[in-house]
């Protein structure tokens, strides 16, 4: 279902050619490694080539344009893939049919890109400063409103702890000390490498043929005198020792974070047996966490379980009265050690499979889940499809859950203490 | 009867049937993943109503408290079976519409059955709503550390003197507590009739099959739901124009906006919610001259966003954000507002402005949650959502103009910030 072309060497585009959707979705992304040293520089990047061009010189200019293309949208995209942090632009624009008579969109949508990515708004040769430093800040910004999510600043201070040795502890758009040590000089040269070094993922799901999508997007990188760089694979988590993190918060709840790992990552044969513990421990509503520790004991609203299988770490949160810190604590790995002894109904492994199942099947019925899906597959180097992965979770049995569990250890743990203001 | 819309590439399955209940099915063919939404037009705001013939009055919060225990069937764990289907099931509600939903790619017939069959069976035990009040607390207790659901709830409370919404819509921790399987069950009876339903499915599926799953599951017998009492007589002006909070964020959260004429019902409230969302986008959309000059001056960043909102007997034209100088955001959009409230927008940036809005719309369709849900809330204001492009059309820069003069004057205006609470704690 997916057509891969190779544009250029470090230059590929991926296409889903479907008809059945009214709007096209197109991202282009420029792989950079995780790391200190350049995550704010390329978090802030896409967001300073969004503020002018030559031809739009402004944020005004480039949004007229938009309106134009029948209300297109780009958006700056960071993204994090294991070790790799994918930067670049996601848009989304109506397919041609629903256009006026005559009119194209993605065509011209390309165009527009071309000139926002090789083509800005500089001054004296180098990117416009003032759109680098009003961005800087905008940055530093986000990065101090994750304290007002205090669900996901615990999570943000958990990583953090885990991750001292690892990509995974770095904020996804940087940490503070990096965005403020951003300048115009460093953006601009950063930019550059950025175009000339990175291996460039492009993703097109629409109704444009893949012949005809790759003609269009050649051009932009054609005779650019680029000299990509490749990126090493993933590493698995790498463990310095975990710790537990608390702090008080103006709040009304308390908010723990419990973080995990485990050997077991999205390149394991144990990857799928991993999920299926994932959702029948705290993915969804049928969860022994959801079950037990909300319903059943009343202790949350909010609670539920992820898992990175990137680097193999596992999250539950959860929102809680402050006095009861400790018996939610102790619950939450009181279920996990049900799944450790082989406490798991029929009923509850079969309600998990089928809840992955059914997310695997829907992956191609929107643009978005579509490039979601394949980008992040692409990037961190899965060689799986849908159907591949979906005939793995169906054959997991009971056994290789309680292995699964039984292979996740508890590293660090955070609590944010709710104090009334 | 099939209803084709060629501007859309839509064609729609509507029925009404014996019972009341509308039901609408949007065809998905080549789909995988099958939706149903069946939507209650009855939210927080409805807590008077008249029943028997007699006035009554809920608690606040008693929507979504009936929300929460919906999901309970005698000997039956509703999310079980719909989690053994490998559906997703869930629910929300608004101030004026309660909707359950569900996602699925197999067992469509049987997820239908049971969505159908929890929503229209009362089933309140005692010990089951005590529980659920420990698990609203926790919930009342979250949103109280969301900065963003705060600052709008202080903005309503600052902008209407008698409406509801003035009330959250998971009530308080003392209203909640007013809350018993009684109540349940009168709310139930008086908002969960068919006629007050409304059940729209998106996928590649029957929709013989769907009305007759309707009919088996909620009879054919068509009770009349309650009354809704809407005597809020609103005052034009905002009880207040600023109203104040403070809590652990790291710059300061705003929300402004205008009170607007209640929007009604039928197409004349849709050409008015159409009316505002245009003005939403010529007053502070991202291609507005504002919107550069707040960004440009560091007033606004990438949070800063806004729009026309209905809810039954409100609307507003609002608009959020952070920003280090609300108050210099709110005086500079008061002023641009009166500007565009003399002046008529040209005619070139206007139909550029109609162009981007529909093109917007055409890509929220491939969404079937928000198409199943637009057509069900549009429905209960007596309107096919699908009609839109028509609605669109008919618009001048003249209805652009006089909309902003009618409300762009400082007593319509209200400002609700949260400052940082500057105390670090250890």
């Amino acid at each position: 279902m997916v057509e891969t072309v190779e544009l250029l060497p470090g230059v590929v585009l991926r296409c889903c050619p479907v008809e059945r959707f009214k709007q096209g979705c197109l991202s282009i992304q420029f792989l950079r490694p995780m790391c200190r040293q350049e995550a704010a520089l390329n978090a802030v990047l896409p967001a300073v080539l969004l503020r002018g061009s030559e031809r739009h010189p402004d944020l005004r200019a480039i949004t007229l344009r938009l309106d134009e293309l029948y209300g297109a949208s780009v958006h700056a995209l960071v993204r994090r893939v294991g070790d790799v942090q994918a930067v670049g632009f996601l848009c989304g624009m109506i397919e041609d049919r629903f256009a006026l008579p005559g009119e194209r969109v993605l065509e011209p949508m390309v165009e527009f890109l071309e000139e926002l990515l090789f083509a800005p708004r500089l001054e004296g040769g180098m990117l416009c400063p003032a759109y680098v430093q009003s961005e800087q800040e905008n940055l530093i910004a986000e990065i101090d409103a994750q304290r007002n999510d205090k669900r996901a600043y615990s999570v943000e201070l958990l990583l953090e702890r885990m991750g001292r040795a690892d990509s995974f502890g770095i904020p996804r758009t940087g940490d503070r000390m990096s965005a403020q040590a951003i300048t115009p000089e460093s953006c601009d040269a950063h930019y550059r490498r950025v175009l000339r070094e990175s291996p460039v993922e492009i993703f097109y799901v629409g109704s444009n043929p893949p012949q005809e999508t790759a003609r269009l997007l050649r051009k932009l990188f054609a005779g650019r005198g680029r000299d990509h760089k490749s990126l090493p694979a993933t590493t698995p988590f790498h463990d310095v020792g975990g710790g537990d993190v608390e702090q008080c918060v103006h709040a009304a709840q308390g908010n723990l974070a419990m973080g995990f790992v485990t050997p077991i990552t999205n390149r394991d044969p144990r990857f799928a047996a991993m999920q299926v513990l994932n959702t029948l421990y705290g993915g969804g509503m049928t969860s022994k966490l959801f079950s037990q520790v909300r319903e059943r004991l009343s202790l949350c609203y909010g609670i539920g379980s992820s898992y990175y299988g990137s680097k193999g770490v596992g999250l539950v949160t959860a929102g809680i009265d402050n006095a009861q810190r400790e018996r939610v604590q102790s619950e939450i790995l009181a279920q996990l050690d049900a799944c450790r002894r082989g406490e798991i109904t029929d009923e509850e492994l079969r309600c998990a499979k089928a809840s992955l199942l059914s997310g695997y099947r829907a992956v191609f019925d929107s643009p978005g889940s579509v490039e979601s899906y394949c980008a992040t597959a692409a990037i961190g180097g899965i060689d799986a499809s849908v159907e591949a992965r979906m005939a793995q979770v169906a054959a997991v049995d009971a056994s290789q859950v309680v292995a699964a569990a039984q292979a996740l250890r508890l590293h660090s743990t955070c609590f944010l203490k709710g104090v009334e203001s | 009867m099939i209803r084709q819309y060629p501007a859309l590439d839509e064609r729609v399955a509507w029925e009404k049937l014996e019972n009341g209940l509308t039901v609408a099915v949007l065809p998905r063919p080549g789909f995988s993943a099958k939706m149903a939404y069946l939507v209650a037009d009855y939210g927080a705001v409805h807590t008077e109503f008249r029943l028997d013939g007699k006035r009554r009055t809920a608690p606040a919060g008693v929507a979504h408290f009936l929300e929460h225990k919906m999901f309970e069937l005698p000997q039956l764990d509703v999310t079980a079976q719909f989690a053994a289907m490998g559906a997703s099931v869930n629910a929300f509600t608004s101030y004026d519409l309660t909707a359950y939903y569900f996602s699925c790619t197999e067992h469509f017939d049987d997820c239908l059955h049971l969505l159908l069959k929890f929503v229209g069976t009362p089933y309140f035990p005692d010990e089951s709503v005590a529980r659920e009040l420990g698990i609203i607390d926790q919930e009342i207790g979250m949103n109280e550390d969301d900065p963003g659901s705060r600052v709008f709830e202080n903005l309503m409370r600052g902008m209407y003197a008698k409406h509801p919404i003035r009330t959250p819509i998971l009530g308080s921790r003392e209203s909640i507590r007013e809350i018993t399987p009684q109540v349940l069950q009168l709310c139930h009876r008086a908002f969960y009739t068919p006629q007050n339903l409304m059940l729209c499915v998106a996928g590649d599926v029957d929709a013989q099959r769907v009305c007759d799953a309707a009919r088996d599951v909620l009879g054919t017998d068509a009770p009349a739901a309650a009354e809704k009492l809407r005597d809020w007589q609103e005052p034009a002006e905002c009880v207040q124009n600023q109203i104040c909070d403070r809590m652990e964020v790291s710059m300061p959260v705003f929300q402004m906006a205008f009170k607007c004429e209640p929007p009604g019902f039928g197409e004349a409230a849709i050409r008015q919610e159409a009316v505002g969302d245009l003005a939403a986008e010529a007053l502070f959309g991202e291609s507005s001259p504002l919107y550069l000059r707040l960004y440009e001056d560091g007033l606004i960043d990438g949070s800063f966003g806004g729009g026309f909102e209905t809810v039954d007997g409100c609307a507003i034209l609002t608009c959020a954000g952070n920003s280090r100088d609300p108050q210099a955001v709110r005086d500079a959009v008061l002023a641009q507002s009166e500007l565009l409230g003399r002046q008529m927008l040209p005619r070139e940036a206007f139909e550029r402005m109609k162009r981007s809005a529909f093109g917007r719309r055409i890509r929220d369709l491939d969404s079937f949650d928000s198409t199943c849900f637009r057509l069900c809330a549009y429905h209960f204001s007596k309107f096919d959502y699908f009609d839109f492009p028509a609605v669109y059309g008919s618009i001048q820069p003249s209805d652009i103009r006089s909309f902003l003069h009618g409300i762009a004057v400082p007593q319509r205006c209200c400002l609700s910030v949260i400052h940082p609470i500057k105390e670090e704690l250890s």
